[in-house]
């Protein structure tokens, strides 16, 4: 290491440094914070790195995705020979740029979208990497069979992001004539979340599950009464995920404006989180999350402000704003929480937020999930 | 949802109507159209000749009886006072005999209380933790007993404002409820078909009287209260015996083992089979039903009427049997709400007049022999239409004999359709306008109201005698790759979506290739003879899509359909046909 020691290292404490971990920023290649905040949140989240650096290891000879520039960048930092510094994801940036349209230039993007491409995305490769889903394609193709051969089919074998972000929300259906309830499941990667002025996760949570009524000239069609009929209409979760990732709603489109506004909102969002209003068959009701990272925006409107992201590493928490990464006392954690007067437009708010499972460190647990997942 | 007084049965409906029958020469005698959304409930205050109606526009209405029965076709304006203050759908409605309250149940948990008499709130009571589905009240007005969609029944105090008993003997939603004159015992049903007796103050003292076959809606009690008729989700009607109400309990044993007290109703009113399930075959004119004693019919649309019973089979299986490779274009909807089926015409963005059909398949003669193309949209609404048509033309020229003459030289263009078949007018969301059975449109009532309710597009049509559009096929025709022939340029062609492929064999025949010289003609025999120039064009030119050889007979339309599967513009390719060299 030698005698320059950074005044990061120098402020966790040489002795207390965590052994085996590594705090590296990301530089910005033109409003590509959007991306690094992401990556930062996204390397904190211990069983989605432990993953991809596991893919890297067994995947030396690949052809170039996007998934294996995202194991190169976190193999590069994880085996850094020093312990703090920057790195550029050059390799990475410029793949994604290839990848999709929408982020081939040098504007300031939304976060949530990159994140929600790139865990799609990512569970896409591995399919594809599959071999038997190759075979499986070829089958179906030989049949003649014009049904697309989707990623998202039911019967698959979950992949390893599935068994981390996917969860299951139910809508469930309940005509107000027959009284017949009938439910319909859908997978999530991370969950949307309305919000309120002064509010907490929890709170705004419960609005997500509240229930809506179907009626005069939106009634529903039951099938059992064969006609339209008033409905009672809301939405459960029905797993859990093992990393529950919750997307603050904080651009609204205004209609006089004609484009999107940032909602400043305080919304308090708790170190420890428990959902409630489940559906009555969860999988999972009672798992308990901590949070690991923040993704923080900072500025007026989605297109301009900018991206930082803060994250929980081992006991303290550390703040990187791209190639620059500081430690941070828990309390301040507060400052992000949103403002109580809705005449400031500018603000540094939490946009997306991670919690992990506490029993996902658990390895049993783990197993668990995946049975869940398969079946 | 009706409810007897004297002379006269007034009915409300998921129509949004309340209508006031006469029972004994059974013909509707009015309609009231205040409603706004589905009516769901009706109560009536015998000694003072009123009635009250409710419903998911949230609204109560009164109606004084001797108004209503007052009330003719022509002269239906009638005034009504509303209860105001409700905040959601309303879904049950009870009055005492001397009209002085009136309690409404609602989605929004609680029971509101009125005096119609002032039409001002009373009170509201607060208990319930789901709809309130069905409600009574004692004769003077102080007592009023609820069901509720959360399984419970509740006896309120209405000068005290309090629920003074609630009764758990179902265990799902209550959606009837009676009660005896004296107010002692209260006979409920709901989703979960069991009906039972309950002593209301007592409420360990319970009977389960009967379990129907499907969750009871309605009940009417006889006179002496010896006996209850049944209406349930099904629709035959059972009348069940009561026990005495000195007998209670009946059972001592637990609510999972009660024995019921009958198990066979003393009479029974059989209902005919709803239908259930349907399903509309490619012809776009037959459909396939399956009823709920699970016999499967095949209907014809153009006929309004059921044209095979094919007995107790397998519903998917016969669909598939039935189920031919041709393409028509989707030009009505069909729903099941009435247990039968009704088709809707000008619903839900389908083009009515979108189906055009040679003659001759639809089993049509027609005139001249000439294979003419007939619109079923508008040949369903002549047949509808026919008895109105013949009055109009009768009151417009009557003088012109020769008009009716050569009208009955006419072969039919259309299907008739039977007399007793209801045509509903109604608005886009589903609310009735008029309804009338086919035969009598051509009355001088009827004739008026269809006038001043029928929508302009079918006017257009029957009166106007306008012809509806066809409907176009944009495609390109190249020569098939093996034919190596070059054409310079291929132009967009539009075609009528019917046009039949020998059709188009014609068209190669005489504008693609009898427009070169005749140097060209090497593909179909350089020295044509006159045996050969007789040969139907789609001998000697074959059609070819997606590498398929197309059926001179298929239309283009059905060509798109099931060979191209493409959303881009159809793509033939001919080839003069080797087998005749």
């Amino acid at each position: 290491m030698g005698p320059n020691i950074s005044a990061l290292e120098k402020e966790i404490g040489t002795d207390r440094f965590p052994p085996n971990e590594r705090y590296f920023g990301l530089v910005n290649f033109g409003n590509t914070c959007y991306s690094n905040s992401v990556l930062q949140a996204l390397y904190f989240c211990k069983p989605f790195r432990d993953r991809v650096l596991e893919y890297k290891a067994k995947n030396k000879k690949n052809k170039e995705t996007l998934l294996s520039c995202l194991a190169d960048l976190f193999h590069n930092i994880a085996t850094h020979k020093k312990k703090v510094g920057s790195i550029a994801p050059k390799k990475f940036i410029t793949r994604l740029r290839k990848e999709k349209d929408e982020f081939d230039n040098y504007m300031q993007q939304d976060a949530h979208e990159f994140l929600n491409f790139l865990i799609n995305h990512i569970n896409e490769v591995i399919l594809s990497e599959r071999p038997q889903a190759n075979n499986r394609a070829k089958l179906t193709s030989d049949a003649g069979g014009g049904d697309n051969h989707s990623s998202s089919g039911g019967f698959e074998e979950p992949t390893w992001v599935h068994e981390i972000f996917q969860g299951i929300l139910t809508s469930e259906t309940k005509c107000l004539n027959c009284e017949t309830v009938s439910s319909k499941d859908e997978d999530f990667f991370d969950l949307q979340v309305d919000i309120k002025q002064n509010t907490s996760i929890t709170q705004c949570l419960r609005g997500f599950s509240s229930t809506e009524t179907l009626c005069s000239d939106n009634k529903f069609k039951c099938d059992n009464c064969a006609s339209y009929q008033e409905a009672q209409k809301c939405m459960k979760v029905k797993k859990l995920p093992m990393i529950l990732a919750l997307h603050l709603k904080r651009f609204k489109y205004m209609d006089k404006i004609n484009r999107h506004v940032k909602v400043s909102h305080r919304v308090v969002f708790p170190l420890e989180l428990r959902l409630f209003h489940l559906s009555d068959d969860a999988v999972n009701p009672d798992r308990m999350y901590n949070l690991v990272a923040v993704v923080i925006h900072c500025g007026s409107g989605p297109n301009r402000g900018h991206y930082i992201s803060i994250v929980k590493s081992h006991d303290f928490w550390l703040l990187f704003d791209d190639d620059v990464v500081d430690k941070i006392d828990q309390s301040t954690i507060e400052d992000f929480f949103g403002l109580t007067s809705d005449h400031q437009k500018s603000s540094e708010t939490g946009y997306i937020l991670f919690y992990q499972s506490r029993d996902s460190s658990d390895p049993k647990v783990n197993s668990n999930d995946c049975r869940q997942n398969g079946k | 949802m009706s409810f007897p007084i004297p002379f006269a049965v007034i009915s409300a409906s998921s129509d949004t109507t309340v209508k006031v029958w006469n029972a004994h020469k059974s013909y509707c005698m009015s309609t009231l159209r205040t409603h706004k959304d589905y009516v769901r409930a009706l109560a009536y205050a015998k000694d003072k000749e009123l009635v009250a109606s409710a419903g998911l526009d949230k609204s109560i209405f009164l109606w004084d009886v001797n108004t209503l029965t007052a009330l003719t076709a022509n002269n239906n304006t009638v005034t009504t006072t509303s209860l105001p203050g409700s905040k959601n759908s309303i879904y049950s409605l009870a009055m005492n005999p001397a009209g002085t309250v009136v309690v409404s149940g609602s989605t929004e948990k609680v029971l509101r209380v009125w005096d119609p008499r002032t039409c001002t709130k009373t009170c509201k009571l607060l208990g319930h933790t789901d709809n309130v589905k069905a409600l009574v009240l004692n004769r003077d007005g102080t007592r009023c007993l609820s069901g509720s969609s959360d399984g419970t029944i509740k006896l309120w105090h209405l000068g005290e404002q309090q629920c003074i008993h609630t009764i758990h003997v179902h265990k799902e939603g209550v959606w009837a409820l009676l009660a005896n004159e004296a107010f002692t015992h209260v006979i409920s049903g709901g989703r979960d078909r069991s009906i039972y007796m309950t002593e209301m103050r007592q409420s360990k003292n319970f009977a389960l009287v009967c379990e129907e076959q499907a969750s009871i809606l309605k009940m009417v009690p006889e006179t002496d209260f010896t006996g209850i008729w049944v209406a349930t989700a099904n629709s035959t009607l059972n009348y069940w015996k009561l026990p005495k109400k000195e007998d209670l309990p009946v059972s001592s044993l637990g609510a999972d083992h009660l024995v019921p007290y009958s198990e066979t109703p003393l009479k029974t009113i059989k209902g005919g089979a709803a239908i259930r399930k349907q399903h509309v075959l490619n012809d776009k004119r037959h459909i396939v039903t399956q009823d709920s004693d699970m016999n499967v019919c095949v209907y014809d649309v153009l006929k309004a009427c059921k044209v095979e019973d094919v007995g107790k089979v397998n519903f998917d299986e016969e669909v598939k049997k039935r189920s031919k490779i041709v393409y028509v274009p989707n030009w009505f909807s069909v729903d099941l709400k009435t247990g039968m089926l009704t088709i809707n015409l000008g619903q839900d963005e389908i083009d009515c007049f979108s189906a055009w059909v040679s003659s001759k398949e639809a089993g049509l003669p027609s005139p001249d022999n000439v294979d003419s193309k007939i619109n079923y949209g508008s040949l369903i609404l002549k047949a509808l239409l026919e008895h109105w048509i013949a009055a109009s033309q009768i009151q417009d020229d009557g003088e012109d004999e020769g008009s009716a003459a050569s009208q009955a030289n006419q072969t039919p263009e259309y299907f008739k359709i039977p007399g007793h078949t209801p045509l509903i007018i109604s608005e886009v969301v589903g609310r009735g306008l008029y309804r009338l059975l086919v035969r009598d449109a051509g009355g001088d009532t009827e004739h008026h109201c269809l006038r001043d309710n029928l929508p302009p597009w079918v006017l257009d049509i029957i009166v106007e005698k306008n012809m509806p559009k066809f409907t176009k096929i944009p495609f390109y025709i190249n020569p098939h790759k093996s034919s190596n022939m070059k054409v310079s340029k291929t132009d967009r062609l539009v075609a009528n979506d019917f046009l039949q492929i020998h059709k188009v064999a014609e068209h190669v025949l005489e504008k693609i290739l009898g427009a070169d010289t005749t140097g060209i003609n090497t593909g179909l025999g350089s020295s044509p003879n006159e045996e050969q120039d007789n040969l139907p064009a789609e001998d000697k030119i074959e059609l070819v899509c997606n590498g398929q050889v197309l059926d001179p007979q298929m239309d283009l339309r059905t060509v798109r359909h099931f060979i191209w599967k493409q959303a881009t513009d159809l793509n033939l390719e001919f080839k003069t046909n080797s087998k005749r060299t």
